[in-house]
């Protein structure tokens, strides 16, 4: 199990944060990412020596400057399940895939159908989205060279 | 594979940077060495008295704070006395 994993798990739980500064930080974690960065929400922090304390609403902690987190016990449970569910969809997708059945002929066809669409839109229309800013452009100011209202696009 | 892959799911004791020891099962790591340490507790040194056992639990302790892991024997750990063991309490790790 990585220790990432657990961490996303515990999202919403209750933990205790030490950075390395030997500040603690008593909170809800938020969300975290790939970094070890992360958002507590009602947050009591404590000092070093542990006789000082602030209350914030919210705060950020850069995960560098962490030195470990306390997580609630029941958590680590939770994270077997979530991996449960996992092997088994990847089960799943595998068990279709190997199969030479139609239906799988049917989940193939609908994806080339939207890589054409795609191509199409942005083939011979030259860009949607940006093709239509020009033609805007050009309908207010009809004798503008084409090399301007693209400079203008940009 | 890591060495550590062996060591999951046995009990370990985790030195830290700033001179802790914290005793654990281990659950799991990645590539920074951040570690799951279930059923943790810290064992805090004295010369004056014997060694105090703090339980803390489930935790995540990020890599850069690690400076040694080490497998615990079970069957010699719990032959310790550890309330007639003394001894000086670890420094932090000096850069």
């Amino acid at each position: 199990m990585l220790p990432l994993s657990l961490l996303k798990t515990a999202q919403s739980h209750p933990m205790l944060v030490e950075l390395k500064n030997g500040e603690t930080y008593n909170g809800h974690l938020v969300s975290c990412d790939s970094w070890m960065n992360i958002n507590l929400r009602d947050v009591i922090c404590t000092s070093k020596d542990g006789d000082r304390f602030w209350r914030m609403p919210e705060c950020y902690i850069r995960g560098s400057t962490i030195k470990y987190l306390r997580i609630p016990d029941e958590v680590i449970d939770m994270v077997k399940e979530d991996a449960q569910a996992k092997s088994r969809n990847r089960a799943e997708m595998n068990k279709n895939r190997g199969g030479n059945s139609s239906q799988n002929q049917n989940q193939r066809a609908p994806r080339s159908g939207n890589r054409n669409n795609f191509g199409v839109r942005s083939g011979p229309s030259g860009g949607g989205l940006g093709n239509g800013g020009m033609r805007g452009g050009n309908a207010g100011q009809g004798n503008r060279p084409p090399a301007q209202g693209n400079k203008l696009r940009k | 594979m890591s060495g550590l892959e062996s060591y999951i799911n046995h009990t370990v004791s985790i030195i830290t940077a700033d001179g802790r020891n914290f005793i654990g099962t281990l659950k799991g790591f990645d590539q920074t060495i951040n570690i799951i340490i279930d059923e943790c507790h810290e064992r805090v040194f004295s010369t004056t008295s014997g060694i105090e056992q703090i339980v803390l639990g489930l935790h995540i302790i990020r890599g850069d704070n690690i400076a040694v892991i080490g497998l615990i024997d079970d069957t010699i750990d719990s032959r310790l006395d550890l309330a007639n063991i003394r001894g000086e309490p670890l420094g932090p790790v000096v850069h």
